[in-house]
């Protein structure tokens, strides 16, 4: 009995609702002692009592991917399948965040484009800690408001394979949805007005980010009060908003402070362009290569191709002594590279073996080193 | 140091340098690198044991004899079958 859904239940997506969760998973969860114990013969009012004990949330975890209690609690839920007000209810309430939270998780998984969005969105500003099992079985700190991003814009949390659902700004063109208004648009149009007083020094390059953040004009500002009262949004938000939502997630400042730094950036290797062409060489092929490495770790194929992109860092910048060549104790003639060698002296005191000579060796050693591993033993 | 041949039966076949007081967690990580799948979502095991993340290398090295491969029931994304090291 324990394991069928409830024959009252609806079909979702067109199969058995616990169907959701992938077979493996869910044997695991039919396996736990959890799920044969306390989630027997639960019913909505007593699922909230067990929801309420919750204090963590998570996927499987440890080396036989145990799943944790709040997986069973879903796995229960899409069971009995409780009705939409129940589920709203879970999401409404304040004083317990882990109900919440599955309330969320539940209706990401059931629940229509339209509702997702209009439920899960206000608990954007549930600021609150959640603890979270991590694959690995130790606790991570996350918040509530961060549990909903990854429910809003990716396809996978907690072991489960979330249903697709349509992109918010599909649903504002089609009119089902109001556009997005974040609750710290004030806070926002406030930074961009300090934003705008300490760019008014900087070069040209921000000029295409000061069109971004146009400051309003006062007309507008005084507008702004009452528009917001009538619920209607500003046309101008209207489109920013589309742009990050379709940037997926809440770009706004997090794209604001990678434009800020990358500008940032530029600017400094500009002036380092007195210190040593070299020097800022380093600095890009490093920035380079830890942007590559955060990225393209998981998509690395071959060990060759990666050595032949070595060697064609190596060929590129070929003019300075590299330190695994031979000429490596050797005096920098100009002056220009005594800043180079003075890095480079620096580098060599490094013990993560990623300046061995052996090119394979080097590269095993800086992925060890990047994975948080000591060097190879030779 | 020791180079470890890991071979999923399904066409991965992957040699990772290792020292040989690696974990077989670190293990994971450093095929996980290699080969694009997340690091939790591989299972190491030589034949049908399975070894957990704390085990070092040198203990599975001592205690297991060199078994002929056998084909691995996939339950997560990528079982990696130990192959022999080469020194």
């Amino acid at each position: 009995m324990a394991n069928r859904t409830d024959p009252a239940a609806k079909s979702i997506r067109g199969t058995n609702p616990q169907n959701l969760v992938e077979k493996i998973v869910r044997s695991k969860i039919y396996q736990n002692t959890y799920w044969k114990e306390q989630c027997f013969g639960l019913t909505a009012e007593t699922l909230v009592d067990k929801a309420m004990e919750l204090d963590h949330i998570g996927g499987t975890y440890g080396g036989n991917r145990k799943p944790t209690p709040f997986m069973c609690l879903v796995m229960k839920m899409l069971q009995i399948q409780p009705e939409k007000d129940i589920v709203v209810e879970f999401i409404k309430n304040d004083d317990y965040k882990y109900v919440r939270v599955l309330g969320a998780f539940y209706l990401r998984l059931t629940g229509i484009d339209s509702d997702i969005y209009r439920y899960l969105e206000p608990l954007y500003n549930d600021y609150r800690k959640v603890r979270r099992k991590s694959p690995d079985g130790n606790f991570m700190l996350t918040h509530v408001d961060e549990v909903i991003d990854e429910l809003l814009t990716r396809d996978y949390s907690c072991d489960i394979a979330l249903p697709r659902i349509k992109k918010r700004w599909t649903l504002e063109s089609l009119g089902v949805l109001d556009a997005r208004k974040s609750v710290l648009e004030d806070d926002f149009e406030e930074e961009e007005e300090k934003d705008e007083m300490e760019q008014d020094g900087l070069e040209e390059e921000v000029a295409h980010e000061k069109d971004y953040y146009r400051a309003r004009s006062p007309a507008r500002e005084r507008e702004r009060d009452w528009r917001r009262d009538s619920h209607r949004h500003r046309d101008r938000d209207y489109d920013r908003d589309r742009d990050y939502d379709r940037e997926r997630g809440r770009g706004r400042d997090r794209e604001r402070d990678r434009d800020r730094d990358r500008d940032r950036d530029r600017y400094r290797l500009r002036e380092e362009k007195e210190y040593g062409y070299e020097r800022e060489r380093d600095r890009e092929r490093e920035g380079r290569e830890r942007d590559r490495r955060d990225r393209e770790r998981g998509r690395r194929r071959s060990r060759s191709r990666s050595r032949s992109r070595e060697r064609k860092r190596h060929g590129r910048s070929s003019m300075s002594p590299r330190r695994h060549e031979a000429e490596d104790g050797n005096a920098p003639e100009e002056s220009k590279k005594k800043g180079k060698k003075e890095k480079k002296e620096k580098k060599e005191k490094k013990d993560d073996g990623t300046d061995h000579p052996d090119p394979e060796i080097a590269e095993a050693n800086r992925i060890r080193a990047s994975l948080g591993l000591k060097p190879l033993k030779l | 140091m020791i180079e470890v041949v890991l071979n999923d039966r399904l066409g991965k076949k992957v040699r990772v340098k290792c020292n040989d007081d690696d974990t077989i967690g670190d293990l994971k990580k450093l095929v996980a690198a290699q080969t694009g799948t997340r690091a939790d979502k591989i299972r190491i095991q030589k034949w049908y044991t399975v070894y957990k993340d704390h085990i070092t290398l040198k203990i599975t090295r001592s205690t297991t004899e060199d078994m002929g491969f056998e084909y691995a029931e996939v339950h997560y994304s990528s079982i990696y079958e130990l192959g022999r090291d080469y020194g």
